[in-house]
């Protein structure tokens, strides 16, 4: 016979205020085995408990129910609380009355008290069936994985490197830098971009401890936390990386020069076929395009190729294949980034219609010198001179019909261009920023508003209908002005759209092999949105930077170190205490039949023979690598399989109880 | 496809007697037998200034007479064509709704189920019947006309209901004009209004509205331009000396329904199409084709 | 707790409000509370620059329930339903639907409306149709008729006073 104690929590009001704890109180002290019961404002305070702790050992208690909030809170708190009595952990269950119950039925009192007391006699009828477990514990390595080579990757690998752990740095194009070395100047600071953001690019390639795949892929992913096995597949680049010493010869020669879009350049400018994606990438090597290298794509290239003609190194390898690394590690942290919108998906704003209408990444390139114009700032429908530039905020931001949140970026972005335009064009030039609301919330950022405020920029409070591409080339647009209740209609030179963030495109692959979820908004979603912002629903992946949901550097530092220090907490262990309520094989029933085996995700099952029985097959489990997440045992058609803490008769008495009331 | 019901409206049978014309000439040709259904009434659009209920009522009286006869919809007018979808759809969202108004049709004997389909001439043209079959039919293509697709706002928005074509990028009536030789260039106004909607109330700020989007075709130097929608063709057509006094320029654009550019490409014979009724110097198109 | 435009002294009617959103509320869920005020509406209101239309005002003037001052102004009578609003709006919201409700409101409570919609509303229920067949004339200026240009005769309801009772019925109990 078990000895039932029930301990029902007020949650302040959030509980007390809907259900009738002292009714439910009296209802429990009469079930089955239930020895003792009282309720207590907030159980899972220090004096909340002492109430557990006296019960347990004045009336003896062997099992304990808490009706309050979800397991997710407070399951660890309870459990430490027994154990401290000497009670074994997984003695504790509980009801949860307050978000299944008071939270949900707050208008039917009545109802919820009743429901209330469902929840606490299923509760009790299953504690009488607990059985004490013990926990395992495993290995943990500590080497650490990070995916996405941006700033948020960078940083994410540095910290990790610094405080001992080994990091492999697996970058999908063939530099690591992500957008930020796309970025002419930054925000509130405006410091150049290259200049902050390249220094940490050689620590990192200068770093024993981080070992960096660039051009690579993460492809498959198994294992759960402290011991993760990891493939990344290193795409041919088709050229030597360790003769190749980056002095460029080849892509001056290459057939393709100039002829094809430069992504980097957000395809304002042209590479050959043969290029590094910028000046200053790590690592400086050059990468074959595949896509677009004639001698790859119809094995000729003119009479003889001339990048391999000029290489004195002999670097230049067309026979090069890709290649599958195996990892372990014991945590992984996703920083894939970002991506723009696409501008067309706001058909009216014209991005297709004219060369002149860009994006503002596409502007960052033009400003940049060391762009595709040497930051020349000029139409590029015709070279032509610029006197008016015009700025859109939230172009599919904002927007129910495309990306319902803020991007966070583009009013900063704007005021930015704003102020770099005119000191590079003077202040003749025409600057018009159209604006629904100035979001500047940073540090510094409101002090920066008011220094563009007052360099005599046009500051239009509306939203353009439609942008048209005028005979001459020009852009116009009208817009209505809420402030001076005025209609204007503007005429510039370039349009500047500033597009809604997105995913990174693949980030969705990503997410599906970290077993990781996504929120509404297609971002990697965290574990709690205020308390465990880098934390993932999988233990051991964490997630920084802008793959998270858009945010500026300063933000995306900031989280890519407390990523760093999150993952630290795992990999700075030797061993991990895994779940106890793992899968169990009731070797007499089990057929040895399989089906479960390929139902688990993670390769814990194993069908083996019985020793000294000859062609009697079973499964068997292992322990280390269970997540006790229970597809087996519902797969098992002979109810060999069981998992522990969640039997079929612990189960089944919950139901049976909770029918009884029905009835 | 080879049966469809017609659905005029209001406006085109009592006095844009080309659009039906030509409509009636050119189908049959395409394999298509229009059939005319007893007691159709208004679609109810005009009446939504005055109450919204009348519009829903009269529209799926429409539908409600087409499928007791079995037969898919024609409604070669947008403004009918999209209180029709919009109906429709919202019966579709709100079957207490759908319930209240059959208990109202009930009273005329008819009920609306929301089987069939309806079509506009775009998509009619475009989808069903195809541009394959328009292609193979065409005997006398219209080579060297530039010509101004105008849509029609109901045509095409909005998009939260199903439309023939794209809201902001539609491109079927080109591919039409494409289809029987022509050429349409894209052109700023394509999207805009023909200001039929307030011509009852606000004559000149109406008129406006026409006059701009013909001075823009007429400046761009399109040949002419063609519609599918007998309001705007009314305004850019036969008010089209008006328009022009109100914003204060000579307009001498060619305008013209599709299906009758269309029929004209099938080598119809232009009064068989209506041609003399049109308002506006359609005679200019004959001339520049030839040479 | 009250709020008073002192300009005119006039306070929020709400339950004018709650008309509005009933109107529509058979179209559409999303009516006019989730307007953020962006202006893009007004930016491309092709009705705007001749008459003075502003959708985004409409939209803020009926959100807070200041619904009076529109229903006696003859802007939103000017409306040319290009749908571009709707169409456009980033809160996926329909000023054009708004300024219809608004219409019907004025309609209900008896405001002066232009004869044009009344002959109309007459000529539906004495027809079934707005206008009758015209005698129009071609480009030679001879008059022509259905007839003459060899169109069938025009179809239209038999039992008219069983649908002129039905409109009315419509009209009056409200489909919504
Ligand atoms: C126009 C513009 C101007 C801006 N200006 C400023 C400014 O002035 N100041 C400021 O603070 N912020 C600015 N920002 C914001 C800034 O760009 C971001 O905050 C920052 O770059 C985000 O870094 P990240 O590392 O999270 O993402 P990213 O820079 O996008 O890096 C992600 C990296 O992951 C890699 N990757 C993606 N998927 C995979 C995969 N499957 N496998 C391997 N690798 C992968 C990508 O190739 C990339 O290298 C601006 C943004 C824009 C658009
Ligand atoms: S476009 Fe939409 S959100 Fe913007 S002001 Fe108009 S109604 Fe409001
Ligand atoms: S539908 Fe009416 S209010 Fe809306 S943009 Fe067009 S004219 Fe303006």
């Amino acid at each position: 016979m078990a000895r039932i104690g029930v301990f029902i929590c007020h949650c302040g009001t959030n509980i007390a205020g809907v259900v009738d704890v002292e009714d439910v109180v009296r209802y429990a002290s009469e079930l089955d085995d239930v020895i003792f019961a009282t309720d207590y404002k907030y159980m899972c305070s220090d004096p909340g408990g002492r109430v557990i702790k006296d019960a347990i050992k004045e009336y003896d208690l062997d099992k304990v129910v808490v009706a309050a909030c979800s397991p997710r809170m407070h399951e660890p708190t309870f459990q430490a609380v027994i154990t401290d009595e000497g009670v074994n952990p997984y003695c504790l269950e509980m009801a949860n009355i307050r978000e299944h119950c008071s939270w949900v039925h707050k208008d039917e009192k009545k109802e919820a008290t009743l429901k209330a007391k469902d929840l606490v006699s299923m509760a009790v009828a299953k504690a009488g069936l607990l059985e004490p477990l013990e926990s395992y514990s495993k290995d943990v390595v500590h080497d650490a994985l990070v995916i996405g080579g941006g700033i948020a990757g960078i940083q994410a690998s540095l910290d990790l490197a610094e405080s001992g752990c080994k990091v492999y740095l697996v970058e999908r194009e063939p530099s690591i830098g992500g957008r930020m070395a796309q970025l002419d100047k930054t925000y509130p600071t405006l410091d150049c971009s290259s200049c902050i953001l390249t220094p940490k690019m050689m620590d990192v390639s200068r770093n024993p401890n981080i070992e960096l795949y660039t051009y690579s892929e993460v492809v498959e992913v198994e294992g759960s936390v402290g011991d993760y096995k990891v493939k990344v597949k290193r795409k041919p680049t088709y050229v030597d990386w360790d003769k190749c010493n980056g002095c460029g010869e080849c892509a001056l020669v290459c057939r393709m020069k100039g002829k094809i879009p430069d992504e980097f350049n957000e395809g304002l400018g042209k590479r050959s076929a043969i290029y590094v994606p910028f000046q200053q990438a790590v690592p400086l090597k050059y990468t074959i395009d595949p896509s677009k290298c004639l001698m790859l794509l119809s094995g000729k290239c003119g009479d003889s190729p001339p990048c391999k003609d000029v290489c004195t190194l002999d670097a230049i390898d067309y026979e090069q294949e890709e290649e599958i690394i195996e990892l372990n590690v014991g945590a992984i942290i996703a920083a894939t980034g970002y991506d723009l919108l696409d501008a067309n998906e706001m058909y009216e704003y014209g991005y297709n219609h004219s060369p002149d209408i860009i994006t503002n990444l596409e502007f960052e390139r033009l400003i940049c010198s060391s762009g595709p114009t040497g930051g020349e700032i000029k139409r590029l429908s015709d070279d032509g001179e610029v006197k008016s530039v015009s700025f859109i905020l939230c172009v599919g931001s904002r927007d129910k019909d495309l990306k319902e949140y803020c991007c966070r970026i583009g009013c900063m972005g704007a005021l930015k261009h704003a102020y770099l335009l005119k000191e590079h064009l003077g202040d003749d030039l025409e600057i018009n920023i159209c604006y629904t609301d100035i979001r500047s919330f940073g540090k510094g950022y409101e002090e920066f508003y008011r220094r563009i405020r007052d360099t005599g920029t046009n500051f239009m409070r509306g939203r353009p209908s439609e942008i048209r591409t005028m005979k001459d080339g020009k852009l116009n647009f009208d817009i209505f002005d809420t402030a001076t209740q005025k209609l204007f209609q503007v005429t510039s030179d370039i349009v500047v759209l500033v597009p809604a963030l997105i995913p990174r495109e693949g980030s969705d692959d990503i997410g599906r092999m970290l077993r990781i979820s996504r929120g509404a908004d297609d971002f990697f979603l965290e574990s709690h949105p205020k308390l465990k912002p880098v934390d993932t629903s999988t233990d051991g992946i964490f997630i920084a930077g802008c793959c998270q949901g858009p945010k500026d550097i300063p933000d995306v530092v900031a989280q890519a170190s407390g990523a760093a220090s999150r993952a630290n907490t795992i990999l700075s262990k030797d061993t991990l205490e895994s779940v106890s309520t793992v899968a169990v094989v009731n070797e007499d029933l089990c057929s040895g039949c399989g089906i479960c085996a390929p139902v688990c995700d993670y390769g814990a099952i194993e069908i083996v023979e019985v020793e000294g029985e000859e062609s009697k097959k079973i499964a068997e489990v292992d322990v280390a690598l269970c997540k006790g997440c229970g597809a087996c045992a519902s797969a098992c058609p002979s109810g060999a399989m069981e998992q522990k803490g969640f039997k079929c008769e612990q189960l089944s008495a919950m139901i049976r109880a909770v029918s009884k009331q029905v009835e | 496809m080879d049966k469809i019901g017609l659905y005029l409206g209001c406006l085109i049978p009592t006095e844009q007697y080309a659009y039906e014309l030509a409509i009636r000439e050119v189908l049959p040709e395409l394999g298509l037998e229009l059939v005319d259904i007893e007691e159709p009434a208004c679609c109810g659009a005009p009446l939504r200034h005055i109450n919204l209920s009348l519009t829903m009522y009269l529209s799926a009286r429409n539908m409600a007479l087409f499928e007791k006869e079995g037969l898919d919809i024609l409604a070669p007018c947008p403004y009918c064509h999209q209180a029709l979808s919009e109906v429709k759809d919202v019966m579709k969202k709100n079957p207490a709704l759908k319930k209240k108004v059959n208990s109202y049709l009930k009273e005329e004997g008819l009920e609306y189920k929301g089987t069939i389909e309806h079509y506009h001439l775009l998509d009619l043209l475009h989808d069903q019947i195809g541009i394959d079959k328009i292609k193979k039919h065409v005997k006398k293509p219209l080579e060297g006309l530039n010509i101004a697709a105008h849509y029609g706002c109901h045509l095409i928005r909005p998009n939260d209901i199903p439309r023939p074509d794209d809201s902001e990028n539609p491109q079927k009536l080109e591919t039409l004009l494409k289809a029987i030789g022509a050429e349409s260039d894209y052109y700023n106004e394509k999207l805009n209004c023909c200001g039929a909607h307030i011509l009852l109330n606000e004559s000149e700020s109406a008129l406006t509205k026409t006059g701009q989007k013909l001075e823009a075709v007429q400046n761009h130097g399109f040949d002419g331009m063609t519609t599918m929608c007998p309001w705007g063709q009314r305004m850019f057509d036969a008010k089209q000396d008006s328009a022009g006094q109100t914003v204060g320029a000579s307009l001498s654009v060619p305008v013209i329904y599709y299906i009758q550019l269309l029929g004209l490409a099938l080598g119809k014979e232009p009064e068989a199409l209506g041609l003399h009724l049109n308002k506006s110097p359609v005679g200019k198109l004959s001339s520049k084709e030839e040479v | 707790m009250s709020i008073v435009d002192l300009t005119s002294m006039a306070e929020p009617e709400g339950n004018q409000q709650a008309k509005v959103d009933e109107i529509i509320k058979g179209l559409r869920e999303d009516l006019s509370h989730d307007c953020y005020q962006c202006g893009k509406c007004t930016s491309g209101c092709e009705a705007f620059i001749l008459t003075e239309l502003e959708p985004h005002k409409v939209m803020a003037l009926s959100k807070s329930g200041f619904i009076d001052e529109l229903l006696n102004s003859s802007e939103i009578w000017t409306c040319v339903t290009c749908l571009k609003c709707k169409e456009r709006c980033p809160q996926d919201l329909a000023p054009v639907d708004v300024i219809f409700a608004l219409k019907n409101i004025a309609v209900v409570s008896g405001k002066q409306i232009d004869s044009g919609y009344s002959n109309m509303l007459q000529a539906v229920l004495g027809t079934g149709f707005i206008q009758s067949p015209k005698e129009v004339v071609d480009r030679e200026n001879n008059a022509v008729t259905r007839d003459a240009l060899g169109l069938p005769p025009m179809k239209g309801p038999a039992e008219i006073p069983k649908l002129q009772q039905v409109l009315m019925k419509a009209a009056t109990e409200t489909l919504r």
